[in-house]
């Protein structure tokens, strides 16, 4: 069952004496109930303008909203039913986190006193917040904060739950299990889910499926191990994937291969018809150094990280640095050699992006 | 010991400054206990006598300086409760909203500032006299709103400004209606700012001379005006005079005392991630 379906949703914004900025052009999307979607992309790309006409916050242009079959455009938030996990965690400052949690239960005034009570106690019990119920938010720290803004949005039982940017305020630590309590909590609650975030990492490790989103448009819908295996366009592959992709442009030969310089060929994956313009995407981590075989490098640079190191090498003649993910030692200013791992090269057009497949 | 030195020095600046500020007021009060025939006395010493303050209170002299208190009162609480009234939505909706004009609107409430009151006063006595507003507490209290709804509609906006507009949006999400997230989210977090432009308002509002001056005769007369009508008559009574003013210092002195905790209290402190 499709829980939430957004038809050709488009945001534009108009302002007197200033071109229109088309924030979100024609968006289609359809979340499973109890699907977590990750929303990812660049600031700027209309992520967050997305989620806000979602909630309701933000008049839509053109196109359609669906919460479970029926349309909900024009509806104001009040009557949408969905609960958002703000990005600043907007709590009310002079409330006890109780109050807090109790206080968009009393909106809808059809609570008795002692539900809301039991309810308050039930979030808090799921979330870990039982401890703090009785502080004030300007006393927690912002993992705790965080877990009030989640069950805050929870509490009331929504239809679908947004969560704007949930982990970019907490420090590396936090990050780490606020993450996983979270996927525990989406998981146990079983609530449709979208998850914008500008962070790969964090929806990588969260979302069922994975938007990527460029510029008001949706550049890939897909499963994480699709998008990372298979991305549609050059900029989905440089977005995930961490460290970045090696993306190096280039002239498609006649023997299948691609011309990187007059002495570097790397062999593609698919016939490019001769003399085409493309790009060429490497991922660090299915690039390797060998002692013989592939293409001469030199070591310009070497990241030690305990276990695995990163090594910046320049080819003969190509103007971009290829970046690999190594062993813990690798000597600097050294010859070496760099070997790709078979079949999993990708190949863009210079021109448009696009895959080629 | 370079800076004890320095803090000696500091403090004896301050001293002075003090002595420098208070001189007019000490001077007053001074002129104030004097009695009616060592009014004008070039020496210090004076037998003090409580009679000035008696004579302004009691309303003898036929001047009915209580009266003019009590009208002070009226109007400026009047004006305030108005401009609270209208400013606060008013501010709110400028904070919030980008309408076609706001901010000429905005600009618009600014400018009743600009100009001196006198430039308008001619006309609006006129209308006044014409529309039966003249020498009512009903004139005063809408006179008053060019010097106190400007900045409460300005002052008040940068506080909404301030809150981060989540806030409400998070109520509204919950199903509040925007009536109620203004009532029940925004305003209770603005508490400071409503008590210190509401001081800052009834002082301006008290302090004011030129309108009840020219609109007001004598049912609707403030204490501005009304402390100097000691000065009227055959000879001028300084010290009832200055009798008369330094009781009218005593309600804005004491609001200001009593709401100085919230003048210093954060906004909103807590609000979103710091």
């Amino acid at each position: 069952m499709t829980a939430l379906e957004l038809r050709e949703l488009r945001k534009t914004y108009r302002s007197r004496g200033r071109p229109a900025v088309e924030a979100v052009r024609g968006l289609d999307l359809g979340l499973r109930s109890g699907e977590l979607l990750g929303l990812l992309g660049p600031s700027g790309c209309g992520k967050s303008t997305t989620l806000r006409m979602i909630a309701g916050l933000e008049s839509v242009t053109g196109g359609d909203i669906l919460v479970g079959g029926a349309s909900v455009t024009g509806r104001p938030a009040q009557e949408r039913n969905i609960g958002v996990a703000f990005e600043n965690y907007a709590l009310y400052p002079p409330l006890t986190v109780a109050e807090n949690l109790a206080f968009g239960l009393r909106a809808r005034r059809r609570s008795l006193r002692g539900d809301v009570r039991r309810k308050v106690a039930e979030i808090a019990e799921r979330v870990g917040l039982t401890d703090v119920l009785d502080a004030r938010p300007a006393g927690l720290s912002s993992g705790q904060k965080q877990r009030v803004s989640l069950a805050r949005a929870l509490i009331r039982e929504p239809d679908v739950l947004l969560l704007d940017e949930p982990l970019s305020h907490l420090d590396a630590a936090q990050r780490d299990t606020t993450r996983r309590e979270l996927k525990r909590i989406q998981r146990d609650l079983g609530h449709t889910t979208i998850l914008v975030t500008h962070d790969q990492e964090e929806a990588l490790s969260l979302a069922d499926r994975i938007a990527v989103m460029r510029d008001g448009v949706i550049q890939q819908l897909g499963t994480p191990y699709e998008i990372y295996d298979s991305p549609a366009t050059s900029f989905v592959a440089d977005f995930v994937g961490e460290p970045a992709i090696n993306l190096l442009p280039g002239t498609a030969t006649a023997d299948g291969h691609v011309r990187l310089s007059a002495g570097v060929r790397i062999a593609l994956p698919v016939p490019v018809a001769e003399g085409r313009a493309v790009v060429v995407g490497i991922r660090p981590e299915d690039l390797s150094l060998t002692g013989d075989g592939g293409i001469p490098a030199r070591v310009v640079a070497h990241e030690p990280l305990l276990e695995s190191g990163i090594a910046t090498l320049a080819l003969d003649g190509v103007e971009r640095h290829l970046v690999v993910l190594t062993g813990p030692e690798v000597r600097l200013a050294h010859d070496e050699r760099v070997r790709v791992a078979a079949g999993l090269t990708h190949v863009f057009d210079a021109e448009t992006g696009d895959t080629l497949r | 010991m370079k800076r004890r030195l320095v803090g000696r020095l500091a403090d004896a600046a301050l001293i002075l400054y003090f002595l420098f500020a208070l001189f007019p007021i000490a001077w007053m009060v001074l002129l104030s206990l004097k009695p009616a025939d060592q009014l004008f006395s070039t020496y210090f010493s004076f037998t003090p006598t409580l009679d000035s303050y008696r004579t302004v209170l009691g309303d003898s002299e036929g001047i009915p300086f209580v009266r003019f208190f009590v009208n002070s009162l009226v109007v400026s609480v009047g004006a305030v409760a108005l401009s609270l009234v209208v400013g606060l939505p008013a501010a709110y909706a400028s904070a919030r909203w980008r309408f076609r004009g706001s901010e000429n609107l905005m600009f618009t409430l600014l400018s009743f500032r600009f100009a001196p009151e006198l430039t308008v006063i001619i006309p609006l006595f006129v209308l006044y006299q014409k529309l039966g507003l003249f020498d009512t507490y009903v004139g005063m209290v809408w006179v008053l709103q060019l010097v106190t709804l400007p900045l409460v509609v300005w002052i008040m906006r940068s506080y909404f400004t301030d809150l981060t507009p989540e806030l409400e949006q998070a109520a509204l999400l919950d199903g509040y209606s925007r009536k109620q997230a203004f009532f029940r989210v925004a305003l209770p977090l603005v508490k400071p700012g409503i008590a210190a432009v509401s001081l800052l308002a009834f002082i301006f509002a008290w302090n004011n001379f030129v309108f009840p001056l020219i609109l007001t005769s004598s049912s609707a007369q403030t204490v501005t005006v009304g402390a100097l009508s000691f000065l009227g008559g055959d000879r001028p009574k300084y010290n009832l005079t200055a009798a008369a003013a330094l009781v009218s210092v005593v309600p804005p002195l004491l609001l200001a005392l009593t709401i100085q905790r919230y003048l210093v209290r954060g906004l909103s402190f807590g609000a979103v991630k710091s």
